[in-house]
């Protein structure tokens, strides 16, 4: 078993030989810190997160056990801490226990299979507890994912549909035709932005719930699909397509995560333009080095205001009334990275363009 | 009878709502001036920026409430930040597809906030309510 590996435990005597002695018994089995005071003990809880569990002498020179863990428990809650004490101290320690300070006490002289048994089940006690602090947390989040989701189902899907409905009782008594055509077109992007919506409402439930299937990449397959695509969406609003793939190496990965997250950032290149400018281009550029791919996807476009920028991956944030857009975008992309322990980063000034950096690793 | 005439200004992000609404208000033939922003803070610029009519002719402001950058209630509030013989000027109108509780507490809390419109609008509870302006 590797350092690493072990149980880390912390041990506080002031007896410099018990201290040694105990290191001496328990160091092949655990990650053992020793204290001589508990000022020492402090700065190894400082240092050191990951500590399962203190065991502490109860006489002490400069404090009580009782009195130190006492101390400590608010700032250090997740440790395990227990006490090693003679016979005569037993009312205190009683006091100790039942005021939820320590976990359980080991009776001096100890045996080295008394210490191993209180280890163990202080460990098995500290993982459920941090366990359950773990899912209490994801759970919360997941709720608060359900309560904007719903909120926003009954807006974003309500209201295209109802721009829809409005039109169509408006057009009924609409004669001039190219006014009803001007409505169409309307329309149309209302039925689009539904579609757009419901598309990536699946992405996301793929991303939750889907396990990742590890194949083989090779790029260039991945992007003359999506040049295919992004060429007529470029054609159509005027927009240049570069690509560049260098690929020397084998890649894996999931191919259908990272077609969400290149579908996603080069569809908001094209749809975030500006207007007015007469060389629109946007930039895909892929390599792979050393295990990791870095993908580039650069415009010049709209450009993202920099109190905007930390918000753009979050759940139905939209930052401009400029194009059609769901807010579900960016998030999927980076839950994707997520699965993909990839990162992403961004660069953006506003009326010159926009330039997204991934980073993923080779599974 | 048909009753004076109204200014109104349309604030909604969703070009087709603003469309709507206008092809709505032109019908109810109280329209004066119409002018549609897909911005609220657009919006407000316009206002700070708009004299008080000298015939007093009153605007009538329908706003959506979920938008991005600055949503209906943001709109309102900073539109409350104004003196009051512009807000006078004024009436507000909500208008969203948002089922929310919650959404519809907070607009009734709004002083500034007389009516609020459930999408899409119609024909005829928009003449329904101008009739008592």
């Amino acid at each position: 078993m590797s350092k690493a590996d072990k149980i880390k435990i912390l041990y506080v005597d002031d007896e410099v030989n018990n201290l040694n002695g105990f290191r001496a018994s328990f160091r092949f089995d655990y990650n053992v810190l020793i204290a001589n005071n508990t000022d020492e003990a402090v700065n190894h809880l400082n240092q050191n997160s990951d500590i399962r569990v203190i065991l502490c002498d109860q006489r002490m020179p400069d404090k009580s056990g009782v009195q130190f863990f006492q101390e400590i428990r608010n700032e250090y809650p997740n440790p395990i801490r227990m006490l090693i004490t003679g016979y005569t101290d037993i009312e205190s320690v009683i006091d100790a226990i039942n005021r939820g300070n320590i976990f359980r006490y080991i009776k001096k002289p100890w045996t080295d299979a008394d210490i191993q048994s209180a280890i163990d089940e202080g460990n098995k006690f500290y993982l459920t507890n941090n366990m359950l602090a773990i899912k209490n947390e994801e759970l919360q989040k997941a709720y608060n994912e359900l309560d904007k989701f719903a909120y926003s189902v009954s807006h974003d899907m309500r209201g295209p549909l109802l721009s829809i409905l409005g039109a169509v009782e408006v057009a009924k008594s609409i004669d001039n035709i190219s006014e009803i055509k001007e409505m169409l077109e309307l329309m149309h992007k209302s039925v689009q932005k539904l579609d757009d919506l419901i598309q990536n409402v699946h992405e996301y439930y793929n991303l939750k719930r889907g396990e990742l299937q590890i194949s083989e990449i090779n790029f260039n397959d991945v992007i003359v699909g999506l040049k295919d695509f992004f060429d007529m969406t470029g054609k159509m609003s005027n927009v240049k397509f570069a690509t560049v793939v260098n690929q020397q190496e084998t890649f894996r990965s999931d191919e259908v995560c990272l077609k969400i997250i290149l579908n996603n950032l080069l569809s908001n290149a094209f749809k975030y333009q500006r207007k007015n400018n007469g060389d629109k281009f946007v930039e895909l550029n892929v390599e792979v080095n050393r295990g990791n791919v870095l993908i580039y996807v650069k415009d010049n476009g709209l450009g993202i205001d920099d109190i905007h920028i930390n918000n753009i991956f979050n759940m139905f944030f939209r930052a401009t009334s400029e194009e059609i857009g769901s807010g579900f975008g960016l998030y999927n992309v980076k839950d994707a990275l997520r699965k993909l322990n990839g990162e992403i980063s961004v660069d953006s000034k506003i009326n010159e363009g926009t330039t997204f950096k991934v980073i993923i690793p080779s599974k | 009878m048909i009753g004076h005439k109204l200014n109104f200004i349309v604030i909604d992000d969703s070009k087709l709502d603003c469309f709507i609404a206008e092809k709505i208000i032109r019908n109810t033939g109280r329209s004066e001036n119409i002018r549609s922003f897909l911005d609220g803070a657009d919006a407000l610029d316009y206002i700070s920026k708009t004299l008080v009519p000298a015939d007093e002719t009153k605007t009538i402001l329908i706003v959506d409430i979920q938008m991005p950058v600055m949503n209906g209630f943001e709109f309102v509030e900073a539109f409350e930040k104004f003196p009051k013989e512009i807000q006078d000027n004024y009436i507000i109108f909500v208008l969203s597809s948002s089922i929310n509780e919650n959404d519809l507490n907070r607009v009734r809390n709004y002083p500034s906030v007389k009516h609020f419109l459930n999408k899409p609008l119609t024909s005829n509870t928009l003449s329904a309510l101008l009739e008592w302006v």
